[in-house]
């Protein structure tokens, strides 16, 4: 009787989602692709998760993209539609979706919403940008537009200099240092070396990852994710729909979205954000799960300094105790508890609205067996945090495989 | 002070070396950067507050690489301070060597001040008490 209210009490018997399968999930390479457009990377990335995954086309009944900042990287709006059109599925309902870094995530949460509402029962999730294709002080002014412009962006506070400010402060609070950071940028590298869709596929020496190229101190230029170009798609289905694509579909089990102050100053915490815990722990609360079922993570490695603290702030550490596991080799990929398996977006590249459809795509193909050299052991569940800008939007998505 | 703050005046202010938080009208919260409600009670009533100008430094960077507007200015170190009358604001922090930033410690004492600078504009500063 204990036993069966401590689980009524988790919610087990009663969780929300129960409908949502990801059944297809490809993206493009990541890098500065030349001479390939925004609609073109859109379209190859759709062909690969529908097409070439034996999902048709003409099942598709809704679609939800993130992108973030087309209007300013290659003066387009509008984007959804035109995406379609230019990959074959045009007429459906196409709507783009935009939280800064997190548009790819907050995509993947209308898709999910769509499925379970029952409105559709087959929608596909895409992210996209094209961000070399302008030069880098107009992508870093771009960029800015993810912090608040009035208060911040205004007396110089650049983007990495968000990052810098809470890497200071966890520094200051648990005696992180810029070796700690460098490590988590030489693990994205050695995982990345083996992916061949990363942008970076060598791997680096710590004593490179602490190139003194200061960007905004303490960060360097190994501490940033670099500009890139890339796309990803994924296909939602209902349960009684996945059937007819996959015999292991990876379900969504819990998914959680908050927000918080633009600006750092008006945040109470500086060594978490308070963002990634709130959505964490909506997320987990949703799946009637916690940090300690989930086999691997995916985090949104910014910055170096984010993937420390979205170590802790997802519950897979204590707060400050993230870069100890890291530099144990419990977040590698053999280890306990692996993060960024693929090499997250410091090596595989962060074109802003792709990423958080990018880091679903991974996610899918490490549960379902099929990450090659990348593989971690055990991968029943996972969880998959994705940030906008500053840490203002935070989504959360916990994912099973679905024969667990 | 009982006309309603704007964030164009708040902006104007810094310009002309006169800064002035916002304060809710209902609890007395001082608040700036500039908010619509207040953190602590919920009221959009919000009067203009004088502020000490004295606070502590509670984290930092310097900025090496900026956009084209500050570009000339770099490095320059970014800091929070928490005012003595506890709302945060982001400002530059002056009167430390940027190249040197293992010599600015957290939880300095710093007072109000402003930075003419290269880009035309005035910016809110600190500097050491």
């Amino acid at each position: 009787m204990f036993w069966l209210s401590l689980h009524l009490e988790k919610g087990v018997l009663k969780l929300p989602l129960k409908n949502t399968n990801i059944v297809s999930a490809a993206h493009t390479k990541f890098g500065k692709l030349d001479g390939v457009t925004q609609r073109e990377m859109f379209s190859e990335a759709v062909d690969k998760a529908t097409i070439e995954a034996g999902v048709p086309k003409k099942d598709i009944q809704a679609a939800f993209i993130g992108s973030f900042i087309p209007e300013m990287l290659v003066h387009q709006g509008h984007i959804a539609p035109l995406l379609l059109d230019f990959s074959g599925l045009k007429g459906i309902p196409a709507t783009r979706h935009e939280d800064a870094c997190a548009s790819g995530a907050v995509a993947l949460r209308a898709g999910i919403m769509a499925i379970e509402s029952g409105m559709y029962d087959t929608v596909l999730v895409g992210g996209v940008e094209k961000m070399t294709s302008t030069s880098t002080p107009e992508v870093t002014e771009a960029l800015a537009a993810a912090a608040d412009d009035q208060f911040e962006s205004s007396i110089g506070l650049t983007f990495p200099g968000v990052f810098a400010l809470a890497a200071v402060a966890h520094m200051a609070k648990y005696g992180t240092t810029e070796e700690d950071m460098a490590r988590v940028s030489v693990k994205a590298h050695k995982n990345a070396s083996t992916y061949p869709l990363a942008q970076f596929q060598k791997p680096i020496t710590l004593e490179k990852a602490l190139n003194p190229l200061v960007i905004a101190w303490p960060l360097k230029i190994f501490d940033c994710s670099p500009i890139s170009d890339g796309a990803a798609a994924l296909v939602l289905t209902s349960n009684e729909k996945a059937k007819q694509y996959t015999d292991l579909p990876v379900k969504i089990i819990g998914s959680g979205q908050a927000s918080a102050s633009m600006n750092l100053s008006d945040r109470p915490e500086l060594t978490s954000f308070n963002a990634s815990v709130n959505a964490s722990r909506a997320a987990y609360k949703m799946a009637g799960m916690t940090a300690k079922d989930m086999d691997f993570a995916v985090v949104h490695d910014c910055f170096t300094i984010a993937e420390i603290i979205a170590s802790e702030d997802i519950g897979f550490f204590k707060p400050g105790e993230g870069a100890k596991a890291l530099e144990d080799g419990v977040t590698a990929l053999d280890g306990d508890r692996p993060i960024n398996p693929m090499g997250g977006l410091k090596a595989v590249g962060h074109p802003v609205g792709a990423t958080g459809v990018k880091q679903a795509v991974v996610t899918y193909r490490e549960l379902i067996g099929d990450a090659g050299p990348n593989q971690v052991p055990n991968h029943t569940s996972a969880v998959v945090h994705n940030f906008g800008g500053s840490g203002a939007t935070c989504v959360v998505t916990i994912m099973r495989r679905g024969d667990a | 002070m009982s006309e309603k703050p704007s964030i164009e005046e708040y902006l104007t202010n810094i310009q002309e070396g006169k800064f002035r938080a916002y304060r809710c009208a209902d609890c007395g919260m001082v608040i700036a950067p500039p908010s619509g409600s207040c953190y602590s009670c919920g009221s959009s009533s919000m009067e203009w507050a004088e502020v000490s100008g004295k606070g502590k430094l509670v984290t930092f960077t310097v900025i090496h690489i900026a956009p084209d507007e500050y570009a000339e200015e770099t490095p320059y170190i970014i800091a929070i301070v928490e005012l003595d009358e506890g709302t945060r604001v982001t400002a530059r922090l002056l009167g430390f060597d940027p190249l040197k930033p293992e010599d600015v410690k957290l939880g300095t004492p710093l007072k109000l001040d402003y930075e003419k600078g290269k880009s035309g504009k005035t910016y809110l500063a600190f500097s050491p008490e």
